[in-house]
């Protein structure tokens, strides 16, 4: 046996397994989307035919409204993105930069604040946008502006932790030098860290997207109308009932807006890993 | 650029925007305290209060940066967090989710029998001349009339009323008709007790039917009980959210409304044998999944890392097929896999030529969820030990080689553990994460198996997250109480463990 047998063929052998796990479900989808019998049965590894029916079926059916829906989940996921960053990054900032009484125990307040799952207090907020809806019904239960809020919350935490993160790395000389330049605490934030911290602020925020993007369980509950849903609850519908499990749209739908998402993902690849070890492992 | 920060121009916008705030803030404000809801009310005044102290006052820097930030984190994380410790200490459950205020109301309602013959009569709806509202009845059979109000009873003789076709009064002196169409929407009259004979009343039961019945519950209010006028049974508040008969404490009336039963709910998991025996399989099973997630997830991702650590011909083009799983929307691949293991149409059955009914039985249904959360994981373990390998000095391993050592030495004496130094908080913080794995048990077995006829919440699957919120929102008894005590106790677990994580990774030396 060569050389190269010894050292690579073990090699590209494990790598072509794993890679077959995982595309495997990846591959089945794509197969059940162009085909017609509503399952994810494997009939054969080559689609015997192409048929367009189930994605015309999401954008011409009109019971599936598939448009609204993708509409829905990037209103949402994208004002979250942008608003958790916009007010993100000043607490960011502060925490980081200004000396202020407390500051130490804010931190700590926050890393325990957020360690307490946010699935955990759902019954809370259930509770609460409940009560709510009952003096203003446009932000309470049920509405897409009272789920928003709650992922502003939510978002804040890991938020202010990643930023925190980001701004600690940025020379402290900058800020040093715009004050000796007489720069209040706003100009150098405006005027010197968001110009400094554009391109980190924009990956937060497409992290952001995709964290919200992704969220079912919140979004399931708070938004029951079938026109208010987004994409995730949506397509779960399709599939949920016990006897009509319709997989052909199901499966058309999640290949397309899953698209946009892997693209972002792959793009940020290193930020990602990056933003996921910077909460836990630093210094 | 300087006539946004400073000047009259700068000062202006500030005060429209924090104008429009506040007033957005006092139209909530006023509607809150309309409906009773001090508590956030409160809230939102406070809020009001701070934002114009911070963005009018220049001795508040700080504040100015953080405090939208802090608002939103605490009435959307803080608030319920401190809601959910509240609750735990609550009676909070289906039969008990009312104010007590509502309870009585509805109680005095329920209280009521009807006679012995279950009496109807045709009615009318009108007005008296004072505009009470009143009814006119019509015992077709016996052609008896009469007009009753809440207080009184009038009798009328046959030639003082007017009958429609059926035989029914429609007019009568000092009675004034409401056509059955406005009545439409208004709920008033049909509230009202009409006076019939000695204890008994007539009940509006829709716009032309009356019932008689009389009430076998009266509430004293000075007392703050409930007598059974029948049989003389004495209900008292029993400090629990429930009247309970003073002879006998398990007889309730129901509803009963929410009230504080202080850590009896905590006490509950431990003693109640319907709770603990449950509560213990899921955490056992909780555990046992979250570690051999980790386990199997980070074993696999290390050896793709390994693998690929040298150079290799198609590299990359693994790499970024590897990361797949990793990239779509978990929501969406969970379900798929859930089709996967269908068992008349799954492919996981149509390969293997089996016909196992995977989610039925509970050893396949946890070998299943382990095996696409190993689908879903181990890219991330991939990377991050990927990462782990690229950060370890070549210098230490050319040392290690120099002075003998042969690979395998080297990676067990140097690699792995220079390796584990890096990636435990990791894999503590992973764990934390998979003890509270919701999605893919909710989506993927939604628990089960589990014996739904026999009553039973938790299945062969749940983890503790996912039995808290079959408790919470199941379709049994919701118990928003126990359920809250359950996630108080798995916060100190998941606290404990994070901190634990932390203390690993030094993080808590760097903070301020």
């Amino acid at each position: 046996m060569s050389a190269w047998l010894r050292n690579n063929l073990w090699r590209h052998a494990i790598s072509l397994f794993m890679c077959a796990f995982a595309l495997f479900p990846l591959y089945l989808v794509v197969i059940s989307s162009f085909s017609q019998t509503g399952s994810l049965q494997l009939t054969s590894f080559i689609p015997r035919s192409i048929s367009w029916h189930n994605y015309s079926l999401l954008f011409n059916s009109p019971a599936i409204p598939y448009l609204t829906w993708i509409r829905n989940s990037l209103v949402i996921a994208g004002s979250v993105a942008i608003l958790s960053v916009i007010i993100g990054a000043s607490s960011a900032f502060a925490f980081s930069r200004l000396k202020f009484k407390g500051k130490k125990l804010g931190i700590q307040l926050l890393l325990l604040v957020q360690m307490f799952p946010a699935i955990l207090a759902l019954a809370a907020v259930y509770v609460i946008m409940e009560r709510v809806y009952r003096f203003a019904s446009s932000i309470g239960l049920g509405t897409q502006a009272g789920l928003l809020l709650i992922y502003l919350g939510g978002a804040m935490g890991v938020n202010i932790w990643l930023l925190k993160g980001f701004v600690d790395s940025i020379p402290m000389e900058l800020d040093e030098a715009a004050k000796i330049d007489g720069a209040s605490p706003v100009q150098t934030y405006w005027l010197i860290f968001v110009p400094l911290a554009t391109p980190v602020l924009a990956v937060v925020a497409l992290l952001s997207f995709i964290g919200t993007f992704n969220e079912f369980i919140l979004a399931r509950l708070f938004l029951v109308d079938m026109s208010s849903r987004t994409v995730a609850v949506g397509l779960q519908a399709f599939i949920a009932g016990q006897y009509s499990r319709n997989w052909g749209p199901f499966a058309a739908g999640s290949i397309l807006a899953s698209i946009p998402i892997v693209i972002i993902f792959l793009s940020l690849q290193k930020y990602i890993i990056g933003g996921l070890t910077a909460g836990s492992v630093k210094g | 650029m300087n006539i946004l920060f400073r000047g009259k121009f700068a000062l202006i916008a500030k005060l429209v925007i924090l104008s429009g705030i506040a007033a957005i803030l006092v139209l909530l404000i006023e509607s809150a305290l309309a409906k009773r809801e001090y508590a956030i009310a409160l809230f939102l005044a406070v809020s009001l209060a701070a934002l114009c102290y911070t963005y009018l006052s220049a001795r508040t820097v700080p504040m100015k940066f953080f405090l939208p930030g802090l608002l939103l984190l605490f009435a959307f994380v803080v608030a319920p967090i401190i809601y959910t410790v509240v609750m735990s200490n609550f009676n909070y459950k289906t039969g008990n989710i009312i104010s007590k205020q509502e309870a009585i109301t509805q109680i005095k309602g329920l209280g009521v029998e009807p006679d012995a013959n279950g009496t109807t009569f045709d009615i009318v709806v009108g007005r008296t001349p004072s505009g009470e509202y009143a009814i006119l009845v019509s015992d077709i059979t016996n052609h008896i009339y009469f007009l009753s109000t809440a207080t009184k009873r009038t009798d009328l003789l046959s030639s003082q009323v007017k009958l429609n076709d059926v035989g029914v009064a429609t007019a009568a002196p000092g009675f004034t008709l409401i056509p059955p169409v406005k009545l439409a929407g208004n709920e008033d009259y049909s509230k009202i007790t009409y006076a019939y004979a000695d204890k008994y009343f007539i009940s509006v039961q829709g716009v032309d039917v009356g019932a008689v019945f009389r009430q076998s519950l009266r509430y004293n209010a000075t007392s703050d009980t409930f007598q059974n006028l029948l049989d003389g049974k004495l209900y008292k508040d029993n400090g629990r959210g429930n009247y309970a008969n003073i002879n006998a404490s398990g007889d309730v009336l129901q509803p009963g409304w929410r009230a504080p039963n202080w850590f009896s709910n905590y006490g509950k998991l431990f003693s109640d044998r319907q709770v603990r025996g449950p509560l213990f399989r899921v955490f056992i099973w909780t555990i046992v999944f979250a570690a051999s997630t980790v386990l199997t997830s980070f074993a696999f991702g290390l050896l793709m890392a390994l693998t690929l650590n040298r150079p290799l011909r198609g590299r990359r083009f693994y790499r970024s097929i590897l990361v797949l799983p990793y990239a779509i929307p978990s929501v969406m691949s969970i379900l798929i896999w859930g089709g996967m293991f269908d068992t008349e149409f799954g492919a996981i059955n149509n390969i293997l030529g089996t016909h196992i009914a995977w989610f039925q039985n509970a050893t396949y249904a946890r070998l299943a969820v382990i095996l696409v959360n190993l689908w879903l994981a181990f890219p991330y373990f991939y990377l991050i030990s990927a990462g782990a390998l690229q950060a370890i000095p070549s210098e230490l391993l050319e040392a290690a080689a120099i002075d003998g050592a042969n690979p395998r030495q080297i990676f067990r004496k140097i690699t792995l553990p220079l390796l584990m130094q890096i990636l435990t908080p990791l894999l503590i913080a992973s764990f934390a994460f998979n003890f509270n794995n919701f999605n893919l048990i909710y989506l993927l077995t939604g628990g089960g198996p589990k014996d739904q006829l026999g009553g039973q919440i938790a299945g062969a699957t749940d983890i503790l997250i996912s039995y808290t919120y079959q408790i919470a929102f199941g379709s049994n008894t919701q118990d928003l109480g126990l359920a809250s005590a359950i996630s108080v106790i798995i916060f100190f677990i998941i606290a404990g463990i994070s901190l634990y994580g932390l203390r690993k990774s030094k993080v808590l030396e760097t903070f301020g």
